[in-house]
């Protein structure tokens, strides 16, 4: 019984002493992310050891909603999170309590992404460009979504009201993958990855991708401004993060013909790094590949456009602009 | 033994008198603690809101609830948003509790319905109705049917296993003695069946008009524009938390007058308990 007890004893300061020395050689950080290959320099980071050789022991979440992160952030339960912006994300960064460090996935021409998608009868019809939305019964998952955000740029590049297209909010993919499929609606703006699974059955037809259409800064690196006074730590974060961006820039983007990655001997260890963090096989990962500055730049100027486009949309609080929610000291702009 | 005891409770008894014990626990409710309950911890809320003990962000003060609801009613939206739910729960709870009491009573008389409705429900109830949307979509498209469906389909089961339940527990002996007296089939079930399941049926119908409330949200999901589900889905999408309170706290309206309502139905049907 007490030598029991003592090797528990023995045992638990083992593991005490372990767990002080590795918090005096590493510090630590826990980043919020999508499995999506719009974060795949975290992926790459983590995986090749970026984060380890800047002496960082960094914990990956993982979570199934671009909102959750930014409430994560905010409540403390991570200390950075890398994301697409959305409304939520704004209004919380409006009031403080969130500070955006670095550009992330960005829409662009020749990197499909999300889509523009007619129903078979509405394509029948003559729905056959992105520019003849106006006036139709359009699909987003959420009201002052990225995908809302798209379509009223598409507005502004074709000179229609916004408030012609019938919005309807639908909450999840798979509601407007049905209500596309169901011919019940005339159009949806769905990811590449839900999209081919549609097109593939027969169930909708494309007609162009944002990126070609539009082209903007989708998703951000934001932490709360408790983490940025650690000054070291956001450094070497972002640092470890940069050199991935570099890495995933040249090596797979750089290759890339009519927005599909080649599978060879080069770009081969990245994209399998991105399948493992996704769980997609290989072969869906090469058509899925979000653009991102090579070094790791934000499109400021466009971050302002979304939250004067949100706040005029009074889906956002007024009285904020980009620069109340940038940190200034870490972002490089564009 | 037996004799002692007996003998030393007569003495108890002589000696001590008992007052009366068994009045059965009558829990009256006070017209007043409720609310008074209700006030102290809106104002304590308050106050930790204004002392600035919670950050608004997480839990906004309730005059930050007012305000937002003041200004959604002053804007007009509030009424377009209230009438396009009520209209969805309206309809969905009576054709829900229309088919629930329907097949209920089915099942509470006959062996067939029984045998067979006892499993259907016990099949299909617990799936819950949002893994259902988008089936619901494909099916019936993102009108109102699919809205009024979900509300429907949830109020349904509820009521059908409370009628049953109720008609169950009609006393068996007052239904034997309306069939010794030949009493035709449909007025017992009128006289008899209808009266004795009632309270059970209306204690289902407060629960069903609560799960109506829950499901507006889920089928609010369903490309709704204006409803007090769309509306609180919306706040929660842009993290607008006092707009998201302000919703919910119209819910919880709602739910108070539903209550009242049928306590008011109780009262009236069921005088003669």
């Amino acid at each position: 019984m007490i030598r029991i007890a003592r090797l528990a004893v023995a045992g638990l300061l083992t593991i005490m002493a372990m767990g002080a020395t590795r918090a005096e050689d590493a510090l630590k950080a826990r980043i919020g992310v999508l499995r999506l290959s719009s974060s795949a320099p975290v992926f790459i980071a983590q995986d090749k050891g970026y984060f380890r050789e800047a002496g960082l022991d960094v914990e990956l979440k993982f979570f199934d909603a671009a909102q959750p992160i930014a409430v994560a952030t905010t409540a403390g339960d991570i200390d950075f999170g890398v994301t697409a912006f959305t409304a939520g994300l704004y209004n919380l960064a409006g009031k403080g309590v969130l500070k955006v460090i670095g550009g992330m996935s960005r829409e662009k021409a020749g990197y499909p992404l999300i889509g523009y998608f007619a129903s078979n009868n509405a394509y029948a019809a003559g729905l056959k460009t992105p520019k003849d939305l106006a006036g139709k019964r359009v699909v987003v998952t959420q009201v002052g979504s990225s995908f809302h955000y798209s379509l009223g740029l598409l507005a502004d590049k074709y000179g229609f009201k916004l408030s012609e297209v019938k919005i309807i909010p639908l909450q999840s993919l798979s509601n407007a993958a049905a209500a596309l499929k169901g011919e019940t609606v005339d159009a949806a703006l769905l990811p590449v990855s839900t999209a081919r699974k549609l097109m593939d059955e027969g169930g909708a037809k494309f007609l162009g991708w944002v990126g070609d259409e539009t082209p903007w800064q989708l998703g951000a690196v934001f932490a709360a401004p408790k983490t940025l006074t650690n000054k070291v730590l956001v450094t070497k974060v972002l640092a470890a993060l940069a050199k991935a961006d570099r890495e995933y820039h040249d090596v797979i983007l750089a290759a890339m013909k009519d927005g599909i990655a080649p599978i060879n001997e080069k770009t081969r260890p990245l994209l399998e790094i991105i399948a493992k963090y996704t769980n997609l096989p290989v072969e869906q990962v090469v058509g899925n590949c979000a653009y991102i500055d090579p070094d790791g730049k934000l499109d400021v100027k466009n971050v302002d456009n979304q939250i004067k486009w949100l706040q005029e949309q009074g889906f956002a609080d007024k009285g904020f602009d980009a620069n109340a929610i940038i940190a200034r000291d870490f972002v490089k702009a564009d | 033994m037996l004799d002692r005891a007996a003998s030393e409770i007569a003495q108890d008894a002589a000696t001590r008198p008992v007052r009366f014990r068994g009045a059965g626990f009558v829990p009256a409710s006070s017209r007043l603690g409720g609310w008074i309950a209700l006030a102290l911890v809106i104002a304590l809320w308050q106050a930790a809101g204004s002392a600035g003990l919670v950050n608004p962000l997480f839990l906004p003060a309730p005059l930050a609830i007012a305000r937002a609801i003041y200004q959604l009613a002053i804007s007009g939206a509030l009424w377009q948003h209230v009438s396009a739910s009520l209209l969805r729960i309206g309809v969905g709870w009576v054709l829900g509790t229309a088919a629930g009491v329907a097949v209920g009573f089915a099942i509470g008389l006959s062996r067939l319905a029984r045998s067979v409705g006892i499993t259907f429900i016990s099949a299909l109830f617990p799936i819950p109705k949002i893994a259902l949307l988008p089936l619901l979509i494909l099916w019936l498209g993102i009108g109102e049917e699919p809205k009024i469906a979900t509300i429907a389909l949830g109020v349904f089961f509820s009521t059908a296993i409370s009628v049953y339940s109720g008609v169950d527990a009609v006393p068996r002996n007052l239904i034997r003695m309306a069939q010794s007296f030949n009493v035709p089939f449909a007025t017992i079930v009128r006289k008899v069946i209808w009266p004795g399941a009632l309270p059970a049926i209306l204690a289902g119908f407060r629960i069903t008009a609560s799960v109506a409330l829950l499901l507006v949200v889920s089928a609010e999901m369903i490309g709704a524009q204006y409803g007090i589900g769309a509306f609180v889905l919306q706040a929660g999408n842009l993290m607008q938390t006092d707009q998201l309170l302000a919703g919910v706290v119209i819910l919880s309206v709602f739910g108070l007058a539903v209550g009242k309502v049928i306590g008011w139905l109780e009262v009236k049907l069921l005088h003669w308990r």
